[in-house]
């Protein structure tokens, strides 16, 4: 018996009595019929009807908005379904509360670790049921049983460190391991290698498989198709909130896949027109700074050039050097030829920079302020007369956005943690229109937008071009980068590694580059 | 990030609509009050109380204003009591040292700037959290007020300045008309001005804030000087007032700014708050004082009844905010 068996057959003494329904490898283990689950209006899950079998590893694609949040709250009981059924074991179930999904086997790994980061990696395994005597806790005992569990798994983990000291990708395997402990029947993975390395990610997978091999049940929900064809036995694609098909991993390809992912070809959502390259309007030689490492590029007026690169390659960091946030550490900026000392977010914005940064919600919004305040919030300098800004003005220029962008609003009054990701992310860029600029920086424009508002976003692009602007963009999506950007960097460890020019190199030369193998 | 934002958009109520309603409540709430003391007490309504009740209200409204401005950038500012207290000893110190009124007025509110100015150099340059930085200022200002008086008070006998706290104008004590020459400027900065809404974006999300071009550090500065300078302004008034300087005066009155600006719907998350909450709330806080006096009930149930309100009417607000929602 494998250590891990063992401290899951301990777990299932103590209070987490996994109902352990034997169901037969290749049966149904979890069906939902018709399931459905609405805000308000909003459909973000329509009628859904998708089968587990017990001891596959089941895929789960679709593109940000597609509803595969929506499923997995609902699995995990974090909210509850507006109509339709859930069978478990060939039984109707609730699953209306976390705990009643725990206590019947299922659990999920999220792509952001929600695990205490103050406390230690055996600690945090243990959570919410440690081993007790007499009401003290035995935290030896707890870290020795952890550290056989993570040695069983293969990973290199010190059991006794805090958790917070360990790199993401290694806070995903400790929450995969507690995950593993609890006596799981059903093992939910929410893109989980979003944050790992790939020596990590390799981690993950044999974990994954064995897991399997223990018949253990695996939704691995991810938008990387190479790991789905890698790891998966079947696959199921969302849409729009709509289960638009399953097949056999066997049975399709990646082209397939797309084409149920994204029901248009790639034509119709990259609206790309080319502009006669202008004047050169920025150019760093050999810049560094924290994150990056001696990077030359330029930017013309009337071209897209497409940064591309995995999360942490330093293509945010090299945004933020040159917008003046991080102030970098050697290199020059040219403007427009003449050289320029970026000492400060101002500096840049008076240069004709803009910057829409990677995390709306970290960086963009000021979440629980209105929607005016935050498209006037770079401009407020210029609404000012004397003392007092222009009222008149000020409410204006946020309307004025609000329409041109179409934004779905009733009011600029509205607080803008109330929008939809596609939303915000449009509040964002009103928020740089209104000041205007030379240069726009889109960092991630598309993550959590809907299809529809992403053709939107692209053709503004064109606008922008069309206007006598340059245009970063930086994603991690390749389809984007690649079908929009003149010119295409691959940044990798901080370093700009391959240059392309627009559709020059192929989608795996440049995701080798990216990778670095 | 994945997670489907939902378009709540067409239920949240606008937001001002809501503030302005909710102002309406705390004014009704204090107008029920003062009814409701008139009606059970012969000596409410009449001028002398009312001119005292106006004059106890003034000082902790003055200073919940500056505070406001601290807690809208999610900071707080713990130090203000002990502010009050310094400065009555730094203009009764630089009176009887012979220093003309007027510049003896002009100093003691640049000791206020200087001291704002401090907590936010240890907030913005040395990383230190507001709490800490002004709960170690509360406690080293009243040191350095005891040692400059060597434990004792200092007495003020420039007739003039005395006099000032005592006077009327117009019929109205002119403490009161203090709040409104703060109050006014501070509306107009807090709510007109740009420096008002890069308080609210500095509370909301500082870096946002500051990759949108906001000066953070400088909006930092700004808040925490407003704050000292008025809790300066409020050590000359109660300098005035009492005709004494005393490192130990002022004390708990930190406690006072801070509840008054929480009843009046500012939020120590930051990024909510008015001018005119603060103020009704100072009010509030002023008129249970005054009308547990004049029922005869023991101060010890004064304090008792002051904490059930703040929770009370912060509950209510919460539910408000979640409503709207």
């Amino acid at each position: 018996m494998t250590e891990l068996q063992e401290a899951r057959d301990t777990r299932t003494q103590g209070l987490q009595v996994a109902t352990r329904h034997p169901v037969p490898k290749g049966e149904p283990i979890l069906e939902l019929r018709a399931l459905q689950k609405k805000y308000g209006a909003v459909e973000a899950l329509k009628p859904a009807s998708l089968t587990f079998l017990s001891g596959e590893i089941h895929a789960i694609v679709g593109e940000n908005g597609a509803g595969k949040s929506t499923l997995i709250k609902l699995l995990t009981g974090v909210i509850k379904r507006t109509s339709g059924e859930i069978f478990w074991c060939g039984k109707p179930v609730q699953l209306g509360t976390p705990h009643e999904a725990i206590e019947r086997g299922i659990n999920a790994v999220h792509q952001e670790v929600v695990l205490c980061a103050q406390l230690s990696v055996a600690a945090n395994m243990f959570l919410g049921d440690e081993i007790n005597r007499n009401g003290l806790m035995r935290k030896r005992a707890m870290t020795d049983a952890a550290q056989r569990v993570l040695d069983d798994l293969g990973f290199n983990l010190p059991a006794g460190a805090v958790l917070g000291s360990l790199t993401i990708g290694q806070q995903q395997l400790v929450a995969t391991a507690r995950a593993a402990m609890r006596g799981t029947q059903f093992l939910i993975f929410d893109e989980p290698t979003a944050y790992l390395t790939r020596q990590e990610s390799a981690q993950l997978f044999r974990l994954i498989q064995r897991l399997q091999a223990e018949g253990v049940t695996i939704v691995y929900i991810s938008h990387r198709m190479e790991e789905v064809f890698e790891i998966a036995d079947r696959v199921s694609v969302l849409r729009d909130g709509t289960h638009v098909g399953t097949r056999k991993i066997g049975e399709t390809n990646e082209a397939e896949l797309i084409a149920l992912m994204i029901n248009r070809t790639i034509e119709q959502i990259y609206h790309k027109e080319h502009f006669p390259p202008g004047e050169v309007i920025v150019e760093t030689r050999n810049l560094s700074g924290p994150g990056f490492q001696d990077v030359s590029l330029t930017v013309r007026a009337g071209e897209i050039v497409g940064l591309y690169g995995l999360i942490g390659a330093g293509r945010s960091e090299f945004a933020l050097g040159l917008y003046g946030r991080h102030r970098p550490s050697a290199g020059e900026v040219y403007w427009k030829g003449r050289k320029v000392e970026i000492a400060s977010e101002r500096v840049a914005m008076n240069l004709g920079i803009a910057l829409a940064p990677e995390s709306r919600r970290d960086q963009g919004l000021c979440l629980n302020l209105p929607i005016g305040l935050n498209i006037n919030l770079p401009v407020f300098n210029r609404l000012t007369r004397g003392l007092t800004i222009n009222g008149q003005q000020e409410r204006e220029n946020a309307d004025r956005q609000i329409r041109d962008l179409k934004i779905k609003t009733p009011s600029r009054r509205v607080l803008t943690s109330a929008m939809s990701g596609g939303n915000q992310q449009k509040i964002v860029i009103g928020k740089w229109l209104s000041h205007g600029a030379k240069l726009f920086i889109f960092d991630e424009p598309t993550v959590g937008v809907d299809v529809g508002t992403k053709a939107e976003i692209y053709r503004l692009f064109a606008r922008l071009l069309e206007n006598g602007a340059g245009i970063i963009l930086i994603s991690s999506y390749l389809p984007e980068v690649y079908e929009l950007a003149d010119r295409l960097h691959v940044f990798r460890r901080g370093r700009l590694v391959a240059s392309h020019d627009y559709r020059a190199a192929s989608h795996e030369e440049v995701l080798t580059q990216a990778i670095g193998v | 990030m994945s997670a489907e934002t939902v378009e709540s958009g067409a239920s949240a109520a606008p937001r001002k609509g809501v503030s302005i309603l909710f102002g309406l409540t705390l004014l009704g709430l204090l107008l029920f009050l003062w009814l409701l003391l008139g009606l059970a007490t012969n000596s409410f309504w009449t001028p002398n109380n009312i001119s005292n009740l106006l004059r106890q209200g003034a000082m902790t409204a003055i200073l919940a204003v500056g505070q406001t401005f601290v807690i809208i950038t999610a900071g707080i500012d713990l130090s203000v009591g002990a502010v009050v207290g310094f400065t009555s000893v730094i203009v009764a110190w630089l009176l009887a040292a012979g220093v003309p009124l007027w510049a003896a007025i002009i100093l003691t509110l640049a000791f206020g700037v200087l001291i704002g100015a401090f907590h936010a150099f240890g907030i913005v340059r040395m990383g230190l959290p507001p709490f800490i930085i002004t709960l170690a200022t509360l406690t080293s200002l009243r040191g350095i007020g005891l040692l400059i008086t060597n434990g004792s008070t200092i007495s003020i006998t420039n007739e003039a300045f005395t006099n000032f706290s005592r006077a009327d104008f117009l019929g109205v004590p002119s403490l009161f008309w203090m709040v409104i020459v703060v109050a006014i400027p501070a509306y107009v900065f807090l709510h007109l001005s740009r420096f008002g809404r890069y308080l609210f974006a500095v509370g909301s999300n500082s870096e946002a804030a500051r990759l949108s071009g906001v000066n953070v550090h400088r909006t930092i500065y700004l808040a925490y000087i407003l704050s000292s300078t008025c809790a300066a302004f409020v050590g000359l008034l109660l300098a005035s007032r009492i005709g004494i300087g005393n490192a130990t005066q002022a004390e708990g009155w930190e406690l006072q700014a801070i509840a008054s600006s929480v009843i009046g719907g500012t939020s120590l998350f930051g990024a909510v708050g008015s001018v005119h909450g603060p103020l009704l709330g100072a009010f509030i806080l002023a008129t249970i004082n005054n009308g547990a006096n004049l029922l005869n009930v023991n101060s010890f149930w004064q304090r008792i009844i002051t904490g059930a309100l703040i929770i009370v009417i912060v509950y209510f607000d919460q539910l408000r905010r979640r409503s709207a929602r």
